[in-house]
């Protein structure tokens, strides 16, 4: 008897530590740190919302695009554009999609959001790193249409994939989060904080457009409670346990995963030389508790600018973090470079292959650079010639412009790359040196992974500081 | 706050980092060497020796303290400027890209050779280079007046003590940065260029093979009161203390000699060698009446620059003056034509 009072001393002690735990744990999923929830500040708001923080349609989004992508090798035009100009109806989740020790939540775009598309929030000014003046949505479709004929064709050295993925989450993501929401939407006049965000919302002008910036930035809300190895993991679809933050044993998109720059991010921040993730969305997490602490009244003009400080976080660093990739892949393709020429034949076809992806994604991430806030000028020049339209093929040649009949809708009916010499293989590995350099001059950027001048700065290391006020 | 921490880790580094001259390891063994030179050629006793080596005399002397007072400055001023020089790593960029750019032979031509002979190649290169430009510089130094006029500095001294190494003027300190960086530059770019990612540095203790050598053997006693003379056949190839001090020293037979810091090839080479002679009785400084007054702060960093820019204004004024005397004879050219 004496014995069993003491087993259920015991095992009522397990349950209620076990309890306590969890309670813990669920304490620590809502902490300081996690990106909501934000409670109503909105004066006169009566309904039943208890959560402001409202970002699905920009998750809808990311998922658009990471669908697409992964439409684009299967050719076809139309599959692709449903992801771009979205859809009536169901549309299925492509990417990111379950796998069996990582269970997706949602399995079509409508759970998460519906009505969303990626082609009306694409930057509409000229892009000036794409024959023929093009608009983004048109540098987008004319890809689109390519990528339905041949995904990666060899013949030009394109991998559409590459450039669509790329220059989607900067004419989408990084315009709409650092041109519009956290530029002209952050103004004194523009979207108040006392006033809804639209009739019948619960959220305040400035709270929702803080958050929709948020959305498309891509992290986890619990992303700062991770490292930045968990959030590139999360990403990577191989932890399941960090990207669950409630515990359901299902990853919710709608806050549980990490996308697009959010996930570069972490991934230069893993080398430990950079803290991008961290310091982005801990801005963004500061700015929305200082929204939150303006209680639905409108921001004073102390608040604001501290708000406007957060926002030089974000853009900044965020322009840093497509710096960096451009920054790798122009390392990537420069290795690429020399590779190819000393490959043998039965590896040419693979090697080349690497070549074009690693050049699409510095063509895709060069271009997104280029449509931010703030106007590079002079850089995007340099990154655009030293690029080109197209990677050097192995003769020299490399697409010089399109020709071919348009629409009145501005669509190509046929068209055809004009091929040409413009520099040589010798410049071509020059350029990616160049850009690489240019990328810490305009930049700053300090991860530099695959950085090609390493070896100089490890020697230059190695030999010691050359400031020197001695007589020998 | 931290400022204060950065001075103090900067004055740390110059005696734990085994790259720097003054490094504590190095400063022993000039002493054991400089024992030895005393007790076996010079017959001292063993007590003698160390009086003779911490001479108070020499180390409590008011060159010695101004060594010591333009040292603690000049921390403050390297630390300050540092981040704004140009660095060996900028040259290096961009001459690599000029390498890239006139297709300077073939990128990575030897980059299959064995990797111990490219260590090897780059670490004496590097070592070769960097004295060579070294002799060049202080051959400048003592050449041209605008700059002796910095460079006079560290020849105030008129007893040497380790620490004089750090007895320069801080715009000397900005050419000889420049120096470095150069050097170090065009040994990077160029072996990276010709032999790619296999370069590498012989180091110990992390400073490169020869540099710890130098130092090893004796590298402090070149400022020092330990005269110690190599081999004849030896002070062809390498500086040896007593060498240099006859190049600090005040008589005409030793002026513009001996210019070199490790390798007295260059001075063999370019005529500026001289022997050792036996330094008890040298007279070290600039040989100016007033030596004794040339330890006060305002001698050490005023003066030069006043003298420095005073060399320009003096150029210019000559330049500008005999163009209006130019002008003003055209001009009576000229109207006499009229007349």
């Amino acid at each position: 008897m004496k014995k069993l009072h003491l087993k259920t001393k015991i095992l009522a002690s397990i349950t209620c530590l076990s309890f306590g735990l969890t309670g813990l744990a669920n304490a620590g999923a809502h902490s300081e740190d996690v990106y909501g929830p934000f409670p109503v500040t909105l004066k006169g708001y009566s309904g039943d919302c208890t959560n402001t923080v409202s970002y699905s349609g920009q998750i809808a989004r990311h998922v658009q695009h990471d669908s697409l992508k992964a439409a684009s090798t299967k050719g076809s035009y139309d599959n692709m554009n449903a992801y771009y100009v979205g859809a009536d109806g169901d549309q299925a989740i492509l990417a990111p999609s379950s796998k069996d020790d990582f269970q997706i939540k949602q399995t079509l775009v409508n759970e998460i959001s519906s009505g969303k598309n990626l082609s009306g929030k694409t930057y509409k000014g000229t892009i000036t790193a794409w024959p023929n003046n093009m608009t983004a949505p048109e540098v987008i479709d004319f890809w689109m249409m390519k990528a339905a004929d041949n995904p990666k064709d060899v013949s030009v050295g394109l991998n559409y994939q590459q450039l669509l993925s790329k220059f989607i989450m900067g004419a989408v993501f990084y315009n709409q989060a650092v041109d519009n929401y956290l530029d002209e939407k952050m103004g004194a006049d523009t979207k108040p904080n006392d006033k809804p965000y639209k009739d019948g919302a619960c959220y305040t002008g400035k709270e929702h457009s803080w958050d929709e910036a948020f959305g498309y930035w891509g992290a986890a809300a619990h992303s700062l409670l991770l490292s930045a190895e968990d959030n590139y993991n999360v990403a990577k679809r191989k932890d399941l346990a960090a990207a669950d933050a409630n515990g359901d044993g299902v990853v919710d998109l709608k806050s549980e995963y990490v996308f697009a720059h959010a996930y570069y991010a972490s991934s230069f921040d893993k080398g430990g030389k950079t803290s991008y993730m961290e310091d982005i969305t801990r801005a963004f997490l500061d700015g929305r508790k200082l929204i939150t602490s303006a209680n639905g009244e409108k921001l004073s003009d102390a608040q604001r600018s501290e708000l406007m400080g957060y926002v030089d976080v974000i853009s900044t660093n965020w322009e840093k973090v497509i710096a960096e990739s451009v920054f790798k892949y122009a390392g990537s393709t420069y290795k690429s470079l020399v590779a190819l020429e000393t490959v043998s034949n039965e590896d040419l076809s693979k090697e080349f292959s690497n070549y074009m992806k690693y050049w699409g994604e510095l063509k895709g991430f060069s271009m997104a650079l280029q449509v931010g806030k703030n106007n590079i000028g002079e850089t995007a020049t340099k990154l655009n010639r030293m690029i080109g339209f197209g990677p050097m093929l192995m003769d020299e040649t490399q697409i010089v412009g399109i020709k071919g009949m348009m629409g009145s809708d501005g669509k190509f009916i046929t068209s055809e790359y004009e091929m040409g010499k413009v520099y040589s293989m010798h410049d071509a590995k020059l350029h990616m040196l160049k850009i690489q350099k240019l990328m810490i001059d305009e930049f700053g950027v300090k991860a530099r992974s695959k950085d090609m001048l390493a070896d100089m700065a490890d020697l230059a290391s190695k030999i010691g500081s050359s400031d020197s006020a001695e007589n020998d | 706050m931290d400022f204060l921490f950065d001075i103090f880790q900067n004055i740390a580094d110059q005696f734990t980092n085994p790259k720097k001259r003054v490094f504590i390891l190095y400063l022993f063994l000039s002493i054991l060497i400089a024992s030895g030179w005393l007790i076996f050629y010079k017959k001292k006793s063993l007590k003698d020796s160390f009086k003779f080596i911490f001479n108070p005399k020499v180390f409590f002397s008011k060159s010695a303290k101004s060594d010591y007072k333009v040292f603690f400055i000049n921390q403050i001023f390297m630390l300050i400027i540092s981040p704004h020089l140009l660095t060996q790593i900028t040259i290096a960029t961009a001459l690599y890209f000029f390498f890239f750019e006139i297709n300077f032979i073939e990128m990575g031509l030897f980059s299959y050779a064995p990797q111990y002979l490219i260590i090897g190649l780059f670490t004496t290169t590097h070592f070769i280079v960097d004295d060579f430009s070294k002799y060049i510089v202080h051959r400048w130094m003592h050449k041209w007046p605008f700059l002796w006029a910095l460079h006079k500095v560290h020849h105030s001294a008129t007893n040497l003590t380790p620490m004089t190494v750090f007895r320069t003027h801080p715009l000397e300190g900005l050419v000889f940065t420049l120096r470095s960086a150069i050097a170090q530059g065009i040994t990077i770019s160029t072996f990276v260029y010709l032999f790619g990612g296999g370069v590498d540095l012989y180091t110990i203790l992390g400073a490169n093979l020869f540099v710890f050598l130098f130092n090893v053997f004796g590298s402090n006693l070149r400022h020092s009161h330990i005269g110690i003379r190599y081999w004849k056949w030896l002070e062809y190839i390498l500086i040896s203390p007593a060498q240099h001090h006859l190049h600090h020293s005040v008589a005409k037979e030793h002026y513009n000699k001996n210019y070199g810091a490790a390798l007295a090839i260059w001075d063999w080479v370019f005529g500026s060698l001289h022997h050792s002679e036996d330094t008890d009785n040298l007279t070290l400084g600039l040989g100016t009446k007033d030596d004794q007054k040339k330890h006060t702060l305002k001698e050490l960093y005023t003066i030069p620059v006043i003298e420095f820019f005073g060399f320009f204004k003096k150029k210019f004024y000559l330049i500008f003056h005999r163009k209006k005397k130019e002008e003003n004879k055209s001009e009576i050219y000229f109207k006499k034509s009229l007349q």
